[in-house]
């Protein structure tokens, strides 16, 4: 095991380098002027016209060759300077840092019961194959896969907000605003609910909660009806396989049978979407923080892209790669826990 | 029968749809939504409505605006309103106008220096301070004085950034000098402001330093030539604002030396020493700016001078989504929220929310030309040929391609279809109650066959027969300024398949920034709306001078060749109204005026602004002054459950 995550860990350099490589190939398909906004402190640097531009190209050594560029902005990267972002006003790595715990809390709380959800969903409905529970998980799968984001989300928001007041949208209530903000609450981790436990402070805790409800939901249910799909089609394909005939030629109970050995083969599959699914959140759910008021890596994303925020749009492609990549060495590391001919190969 | 229950919950929730009730929730809190955002939090560097509701209500000037009067003033920091009854105005032999602020004693800024026991001074919140602490203020360290003015102003004038700093340049020397760049150099006898050397700086900062004076506890401006608008200026809630000079200096900003201005005239937005903090002595404070929540929360300032607001926060957060605005109204959860003119009726009949319609204001919606505009890497403009895959840099120099924008708008649908028939089309610089204004003169109405006509003659047949393809800029979340462009598109495309405009939304702040964030205009066409500061259309902030004279603010934004055009045309004519004593004369020239913007089809006028508040019925007390653009003044705000 100790060989095979060392093996995974030294990857990561190599990865995270071609992926550097991509993104400054992607940076160098734009004009010196559009890549001098990653270097410079704003853009009021510009004031100067044309002939201030040409100083800031010479400057920044814009004009010189790739590799010496790619070796300066590779240096500026692991300073921590990403540049200035227009949209944010403020540097993008401050914002990234800033808005990151928003998203972060988001993604935990959507995320364990999605999976959770979904793993059960999946197996009940490949255990109960053409019988009306699975008829009936495969009507919910479809219909979350099918309802745009939006209207979901609109439609919860109307109902469960509009209608009843009980859950608001944003991330606090005012009055939880002003308690977080003062000196009596300190921040800990960004992160509302955990800052919450950590200062124990309830009433913070249960309003962060109420103001996670719909955004969570609305994004669990999109994500759990793919992964559940996913651990459906799995499980049926691992209940057709030998070593379950096995299970039950020895005599095994059927409960046994399906939760050891069938499921646990099956979540594979499920444990690679899930990964890719927390990373895609991660990378930022506009159409959620949109609607639900939510000031998350997803909006500053959308925002940035909009604005034509270059330095920003480049940071937060490095911050998805980098996303990327620690995911993919997570699932790769849980890979051999649920199946050990991972490891062995 | 289990399976039923989820279904029938289902049901029942959206029958129950509406039932809830809001009640009054943050008492004490004024929650404000908006698509906007701030700038920046210096006074001397903004210019723009949605960082006036800061600057307002966080600094203080002079003087103030008579509630929702634009042309009577009160008391301020001023303890009076200079006139030639009480002598505080008065005329020198050379023709010059001399206006004495006397400065009211015991005005404290936000924070203030306080002597510790080992002499060191350190800036703590006024209000947090002991009697003890209170006592060991150190004398400029807080306490506002005609230094502090002297210095707030000359450091306005010296940023030289915005426009609204340029017009105190302007009106203090006649128009003589539009910025400190023009007056810099005319001293220094140079042809660049690069040029300046140190002691050409300090000849126009000594200059200066002679018309912005000190004389004891009262500031003196002197004038060369008398301004009308003088007092309208000092109330304006930008440049005129005063900070307190040792925290400013301590913030690393100007030290208010003679030779030391240059390194922060015009300096880089994240570089302005005063771009995040604040300290002014207004009736709030800026508790917090989170930037990347675009979210402001302001506190009440107990120390105010005329007593504590009743308000005890007040919150401006940005909600680009209308639906979630208006959830969050419904529920009590904001107190009032900025709202599409076409949803109006829609949310005046809904229970607990208010609606006042009607109000007053002098602010005109318009599609704005500019050429040249920057040709390097502008994305506006595309390959920057007419070739149909772009616009050259000066395409609108063209007053054929002018008049065919102008013909190709439908006026009278977005009047009927988006202001629901509330206001007028703009006829001009000049508003409805502003002189030079006549409901007969000419405007543009939708003609495609006059617009084609245009066309086919611009740029020597060239544009009719390769097309154009460009992109006009709007700010995000106007659904008014969308529906203009997207009907402009429509009915370009209509005339002309290959004639194909784009349209980008940009958030406010990043709008600012590519429109009059200094250099040259990166936009070919933007959708703004501007208004004057007083009712006189001429001066620097006028209506007429705002929009047509080379040195106006709208020039100023427009190009090069925007002013050109000013200069030749309109510039003469300016001059002749603005110093001529006949008013009917005056009139008549102003009315000219506004005919030529039309004859020269300067601009795109579209409507008027229709003024409007959409609030919760528990909000009372706002007093809306169309000068400031009904920016909210929150000191006599109250938040109160209805009986």
């Amino acid at each position: 095991m100790l060989a095979y995550t060392l093996r995974r860990l030294s990857f990561i350099p190599i990865v995270f380098f071609a992926l550097t490589l991509m993104i400054f190939a992607m940076q160098m398909m734009l004009t010196p002027t559009q890549r001098m906004l990653t270097y410079v402190p704003g853009p009021d640097a510009l004031k100067g016209g044309a002939a201030q531009v040409a100083a800031l190209i010479e400057k920044y050594g814009l004009n010189d060759p790739a590799h010496v560029q790619y070796g300066r902005w590779i240096g500026n990267i692991l300073q921590g300077n990403l540049g200035w972002s227009e949209t944010a006003r403020m540097p993008v790595a401050e914002a990234l840092v800033s808005l990151f715990p928003a998203t972060l809390e988001l993604v935990i709380f959507a995320f364990v019961p999605g999976i959770l959800g979904a793993i059960w969903l999946g197996s009940r409905a490949g255990v109960h194959l053409n019988k009306p529970i699975d008829h009936g998980i495969r009507l919910f799968t479809v219909l979350g896969w099918s309802f745009p984001v939006f209207v979901f989300g609109l439609l919860v928001l109307m109902v469960f907000y509009g209608s009843f007041g009980w859950f608001p949208p944003g991330r606090l209530s005012q009055w939880a605003l002003v308690e977080v903000g003062g000196d009596g609450f300190r921040r800990w981790t960004g992160l509302n609910t955990a800052d919450a436990v950590l200062n124990g402070n309830l009433p913070i805790f249960l309003d962060a909660l109420r103001h996670l409800v719909l955004p969570v939901v609305t994004l669990s249910y999109v994500n759990l009806a793919s992964m559940t799909r996913v651990m459906r089609t799995s499980m049926l394909e691992s209940l057709r396989q030998d070593y379950v005939r096995t299970a039950r030629a020895k005599g095994l109970s059927e409960r046994v049978v399906q939760s050891r050995h069938a499921q646990r083969n099956a979540l594979l599959p499920v444990v690679t979407v899930a990964g890719m699914e927390v990373a895609a959140m991660l990378g930022g759910v506009v159409i959620t923080e949109t609607i639900f008021d939510y000031h998350g890596i997803g909006q500053f994303a959308a925002n940035a892209a909009a604005n034509l925020d270059f330095p920003a749009v480049l940071g937060f492609a490095l911050y998805f790669a980098l996303v990327l990549v620690i995911l993919n060495l997570i699932v790769d590391l849980l890979y051999p826990l649920l199946d050990p001919r991972v490891r062995l190969a | 029968m289990k399976s039923w229950i989820g279904p029938s919950l289902g049901i029942a929730l959206l029958a129950l749809s509406g039932a809830a009730q809001a009640e009054l929730k943050n008492p004490g809190t004024l929650v404000y939504l908006w698509t906007d955002d701030i700038r920046t939090l210096d006074p001397a560097y903004m210019a723009d409505t949605a960082n006036t509701y800061v600057s307002i209500n966080t600094y203080m000037r002079l003087l103030n605006y008579k509630g929702s009067e634009i042309s009577e003033f009160v008391p301020a920091l001023s303890t009076e309103v200079p006139s030639l009854e009480n002598g505080l105005i008065k005329s020198g032999a050379d023709g010059s106008v001399t206006y004495i602020f006397p400065i009211r004693k015991g005005v404290y800024t936000h924070k203030v220096g306080v002597k510790g026991a080992d002499g060191a001074i350190a800036w703590k919140l006024y209000d947090d301070l002991t009697d003890a602490e209170k006592a060991a203020i150190a004398p400029g360290y807080g306490e506002l004085t005609a230094e502090d003015v002297q210095y707030s102003l000359m450091r306005a004038v010296l940023q030289g950034d915005s426009f609204m700093a340029n017009a105190v340049t302007e009106m203090i020397t006649a128009g003589k000098y539009p910025d400190i760049e023009a007056w810099a150099k005319d001293l220094a006898g140079v042809k660049t402001f690069d040029e300046v050397n140190e002691a050409g700086l300090a000849k126009v900062h000594d200059a200066l330093a002679q018309k912005i004076k000190v004389d004891g506890d009262k500031l003196v401006l002197v004038l060369d030539a008398p301004f009308p608008a003088t007092l309208g200026i000092m109330a304006l809630p930008f440049a005129t604002s005063v900070i307190d000079r040792e925290w400013a200096r301590d913030q690393g900003d100007w030290d208010g030396g003679a030779a030391t201005w240059k390194p922060f005239h015009k300096p880089e937005m994240g570089a302005d020493k005063l771009f995040q903090v604040e300290n002014g002595s207004g009736p709030f404070m800026v508790e917090d700016w989170d930037r990347s929540q675009k979210k402001v929360t302001m506190k009440r300032f107990n120390g105010y001078w005329q007593g504590p607001a009743q308000l005890e926060r007040v919150v401006l957060r940005s909600v680009p989504e209308w639906t979630t605005r208006l959830l969050q109204l419904e529920a009590g959860d904001a107190d009032v929220v900025q709202t599409p003119v076409e949803f109006l009726e829609e949310v005046g009949s809904k229970p607990g929310i208010k609606v006042v319609e009607g109000l007053p204001k002098v602010f005109g919606r318009s599609l704005f030309y500019m050429w040249p505009v920057s040709a390097v890497d502008n994305p506006a403009i595309g390959s920057g040929k007419l070739d149909g895959k772009g616009i050259p840099p000066d395409f609108f120099s063209d007053i054929d391609v002018r008049q065919g924008f102008n013909y190709a708008q439908d006026y009278q649908l977005l009047l009927d279809d988006v202001h629901l028939g509330k206001t007028v089309q703009l006829r001009g610089p000049t508003v409805r109650g502003i002189m030079g204004y006549r409901p007969d003169s000419p405007v543009y109405t939708y003609d495609p066959e006059k617009a084609a006509e245009h066309f086919k003659k611009a740029w020597g047949g060239q544009l009719w027969e390769n097309g154009f393809e460009m992109t006009a800029y709007m700010t995000q979340g106007r659904t008014e300024a969308h529906a203009a462009l997207s009907v402009l598109q429509q009915n370009l495309a209509r005339i002309n398949p290959k004639f194909k405009l784009k349209i980008q939304e940009l958030q406010s702040a990043t709008f600012a920034d590519k429109i009059y964030g200094g250099g040259d205009p990166s936009a070919p066409m933007a959708y703004m709306g501007w208004g004057p500061d007083y009712s006189d259309p001429g001066g620097p902030l006028g209506a007429a001078t705002y929009y047509l004279a080379s040195t106006g603010l709208v020039a100023g934004m427009s190009g090069k060749g925007y002013q050109e055009l000013m200069r030749d045309k309109f510039d003469p004519l300016l001059k002749q109204a603005w110093t001529m004593v006949d008013q009917a004369e005056r009139e008549k020239i102003y009315a000219k005026l506004q005919e030529m913007s039309y004859d020269y089809a300067t601009t795109q006028f579209l409507w008027e602004d229709y003024g409007f508040i959409v609030t919760r019925d528990w909000i009372d007390g706002y007093v809306h002054n169309m000068i400031v653009y009904g920016a909210w003044d929150f000191y006599p705000i109250t938040k109160k459950e209805k009986q």
